[in-house]
């Protein structure tokens, strides 16, 4: 059986090919390495995915966390394969040498994600967490607290959560009530109670360090009050650890990622319960928000990695079931069965799934790429500019990913019919976990507002201007490719519409209108998501065409016939027409709906905002 | 103690298999090569060896360029040096003279041990091991699925039907491993032993650096070659018999009979 998590061609081909990490070697920061090691690390990385984390995948979700007198248990199949991902360093794969890391680029480490994440996403969320709290460490932390905390998070000794979410401060953080109050010694005494807490309370590690979002009493209301604390759930003191008054009172029944314990926390039921302020008091939500670049794009990844695992799983089926007659024999009942990729709707719902997982790859690795191409640049300006370029992307890799991640598993259960409503298949288990990323980590609607609210003004519109200049300069070398003209002119087409959108929007926020652009943020966002999509798959099928040429010219195939031959005997062939056919599809049906969806937007239509809340009845 | 692994490089086994233009070789373009199975369980019982009793473990291959890269993952499992005979005119050598070959990359090494897998996947002849063993005149054990060493010899067990045989070998010796994934689950190389790997020594050697010629080991000294290759035939779908259970046997009898020709 091939495998199933990642198209691994695919991924090689985004890395190597399109976006060339093998340039980070001519920086200092990524001198040491090289293609080889990239090589070998995917190869580790897709072994203990496949072997490891994936079989524990089904039983995780029957067996879920099970929760008794306020300790959770993971499923019983989580603990090995931790403790292989653990061992093996995967953590830290991208941090610093300094704090035990092995600087990896980023955009290597988002690659490993993709597969950690179609293989187990429920698993995967635990040190996924655990990361994103050792970096708050790494970044605002001392060094006191870092030796005692990040260093056994970085190892995986250690886990690590977010809390914000609150009963009443869900998108509202600046709501919150959870209340520190500053003790002799510089600690905090903590009392509160945090919900939805992914990874709050388990057995796979010995204690679990929580990153926890409170006001100190007498604190400014609202967001501007709030600061971070390090709360762990065993506090060390005199070389012991001790208990620190963090309660799970109970975890939720959730529609999916039944493996990951979705916990309410109650901290200083019994004042108790000590936090570390984290960075200085107030600047909570500043540094959350800086954190938040990293969390968001892997829950987008989230979102590819089940759109990857789930085509191919539907492709395979496709490829086995048989059902139906040729469609040019349809009426023919003694015509034999064919498998049902034969099936013309089949194939457009497997090249929908293909092309939109190829898409959206490249687009998060290209984000993960620009980090890297932050933290080697050799000076500001160019530092600025990639790092201009992952701002604005940031909500649409969250939005988009986990939307159209979504869309995917749906499109793979259609393809496997009955039998992929049925739990005999693991495409419904992809769609239930999949559902999450949408709603965590800012909900989408979140994001939208956060693009077209904050990312295209900010810098005075400057992040939008640059990221249009970049497109510009990609299409004066699309332009003179003549293969693929037309696919270039739907694409300059509906990046016009986005830029046109962008401008009236650009507009509307000076005047009263401003509520019509909150409105219309989610179906700009998405429109935006096309778009960007779009682009990578026009600038891979400029690549794999040129390649497909040169292939078919040292076979020397100069007809179609001949061409069609080494098609099927040359996988190299056959891989690079797949990328051109990705490109023509998504562009030719995706693309072309911009100019109806830019319509709809600066339609100024505002039924949804202007009829009464009555009007929507429920009476 | 000095153990040298053999490993050999062949196409992953999930590879789609195509045979190639001249209908007696494979089609290799995007295949993905891995470190042969059983090669990779002798790498694993080498290095139990290494953290038990403190063994020098070296990684001996043959193949071209993309060779390396079963090698570096060795030695990012934790092996500690690499050789490879890396020569164009080993191209179509037989078994016997890749044994030739390996054997006179042997002696240039120092060894106690000698581990490889029982058989590689792709071409699955079972004889290069053995005929190592017997070129560098030391005793071979077969189909090992463990290996211990103590007071100058080697102990190993092979599984024979329902039970195990336990064998030893006085040092010198040859080892070939059997078994299966899940008898040996070979450790995973960790990221921290992949940055180690690139600055381990990995050493390439010519024919002529192991004082052999083409024509004692390539193409023209083949004994045996390969003249065609041709895919299996298509398995033909089941068929349901109708009827009730008498005729069902009867049909099914008479299909055992003539058809298929097993009664």
């Amino acid at each position: 059986m091939a495998n199933l998590l990642v198209d691994e061609r695919d991924v090689k081909f985004v890395l190597y090919e399109q976006l060339d990490i093998e340039q980070l070697s001519n920086t200092a920061k990524y001198a040491e390495y090289s293609k080889e090691m990239y090589d070998l690390v995917l190869e580790q990385a897709w072994k203990l995915a496949e072997n490891e984390m994936a079989p524990a995948n089904r039983k995780g979700d029957e067996q879920g966390c099970v929760w008794e007198d306020g300790k959770v248990r993971v499923p019983e199949s989580y603990h090995r394969p931790y403790e292989m991902y653990k061992q093996g360093g995967w953590l830290s794969m991208a941090e610093a040498a300094e704090v035990g890391g092995q600087g990896f680029p980023v955009v290597m480490g988002l690659a490993t994600i993709e597969a950690f994440g179609a293989a187990n996403l429920s698993l995967f969320l635990y040190p996924g967490l655990t990361h994103g709290a050792a970096r708050l460490l790494e970044v605002y932390g001392t060094k006191e607290q870092q030796r005692t905390f990040m260093d056994k998070l970085y190892t995986g000794e250690w886990s690590g959560t977010m809390c914000l979410t609150e009963p009443q401060a869900g998108s509202d953080v600046g709501a919150l009530r959870t209340k520190a109050i500053l003790n002799d010694d510089g600690t905090y005494s903590i009392s509160g109670t945090k919900i939805f807490i992914s990874c709050g309370e388990h057995d796979l590690t010995e204690n679990i360090v929580h990153m926890v979002l409170a006001r100190i009493e007498g604190a400014p209301a609202g967001t501007k009050g709030i600061s971070l604390f390090i709360i762990p759930k065993l506090r060390p003191e005199n070389g012991e650890l001790v208990d620190n008054d963090v309660v799970c009172p109970g975890i939720e029944h959730k529609l999916g990622i039944h493996g990951s314990a979705t916990s309410t926390l109650n901290f200083g039921e019994n004042n108790n319960c000590i936090g570390y302020l984290l960075g200085e008091a107030n600047q909570g939500m500043r540094i959350m928000f800086q954190m938040m670049n990293e969390s968001r794009l892997f829950v987008g990844m989230q979102g590819q990695s089940h759109a990857s695992t789930a085509y191919l799983y539907a492709l395979q089926y496709s490829k086995e079931r048989t059902q139906g007659s040729d469609a040019s024999r349809i009426k023919d009942p003694t015509a034999p069965r064919v498998a049902i990729i034969n099936h013309p709707d089949v194939r457009r719902m497997l090249m929908f799934m293909k092309s939109v997982s190829e898409g959206l790859r490249a687009l998060l690795y290209y984000v993960g790429f620009c980090d890297d191409l932050v933290r080697s640049a050799e000076n500001d300006q160019e530092r600025e500019k990639y790092q201009d370029f992952i701002d604005i992307l940031i909500p649409v890799c969250k939005a988009y990913g986990s939307d159209m991640g979504f869309r995917v598993c749906e499109t793979a259960i259609q393809v496997l019919g009955g039998y992929g409503y049925c739990q005999e298949h693991p495409v419904e288990q992809f769609l239930r976990d999949c559902k999450i990323a949408s709603i965590y980590e800012g909900a989408n609607g979140i994001q939208a507002l956060d693009l077209v609210g904050r990312k295209l003004v900010i810098k005075r519109g400057q992040l939008f201007k640059r990221l249009i200049a970049e497109t510009e300069e990609f299409l004066r070398w699309a332009r003179r490719n003549f293969e693929l003209r037309e696919l270039v002119a739907i694409f300059e087409a509906a990046r016009q519409q986005l830029i046109e959108v962008t401008k009236y929007f650009g507009l509307k926020g000076m005047t009263e209108d401003y509520p019509e652009t909150l409105l219309y943020a989610t179906p700009y966002l998405e429109l935006f998501g096309d778009i960007a999509v779009g682009f990578m798959l026009l600038w891979q099928a400029l690549i794999a065409q040129r390649r497909l040429q040169e292939i078919y010219v040292d076979a020397g195939a100069k007809d179609a016939q001949a061409q069609r031959e080494v098609l099927v005997s040359n996988r190299s062939a056959a891989f690079y027409r797949g990328k051109v056919a990705s490109a023509e599809f998504f562009i030719t049906n995706i693309l072309s709906l911009a100019k109806g969806k830019a319509k709809a937007i600066m339609s100024g239509q505002r039924a949804a905002v202007e009829i009464p809340e009555e009007a929507f009845t429920l009476t | 103690m000095n153990i040298v692994v053999l490993v050999k490089q062949v196409p992953d086994t999930e590879t789609k298999i195509k045979i190639g233009a001249d209908g007696k070789s494979i089609e290799t373009s995007e295949i993905k090569w891995v470190m042969n199975p059983y090669d990779e369980y002798a790498v694993e019982a080498a290095l139990r060896l290494q953290d038990s009793v403190g063994a020098s473990v070296t990684i001996l291959s043959m193949g071209p360029e993309r060779t390396v890269e079963s090698i570096r993952t060795a030695l990012a499992m934790g092996a500690d040096t690499g050789v490879l005979v890396d020569d164009p005119a080993t191209e179509g050598s037989d078994g016997l003279g890749k044994a030739k070959v390996l054997a006179a990359a042997l002696k240039s090494l120092e060894f106690d041990l000698v581990f490889c897998g029982h058989r590689a996947v792709d071409s699955d002849e079972n004889q290069v091991g053995i005929m190592v063993a017997e070129l560098a005149g030391i005793p071979h054990l077969g189909l090992a699925v463990s290996a211990e060493v103590t007071d100058g010899k080697v102990k190993v067990q092979r599984p024979i039907e329902g039970a195990k045989v336990t064998m030893e070998a006085i040092l010198p010796a040859l080892v070939t491993f059997g078994g299966a994934h899940a008898v040996w689950n070979p450790r995973y190389a960790s990221l921290p032993g992949i940055m180690k790997a690139k600055k381990k020594p990995l050493e390439t050697k010519t024919l002529a650096d192991l004082g052999l010629s083409a024509d004692e080991v390539g193409a023209q000294a083949a004994k045996v070659s390969v003249t065609a290759m041709e895919m299996p035939q298509e398995r033909q779908p089941g068929r349901k018999l109708e009827g009730d259970t008498v005729e069902k046997a009867k049909e099914l009898t008479r299909l055992l009979h003539e058809e298929a020709k097993v009664i």
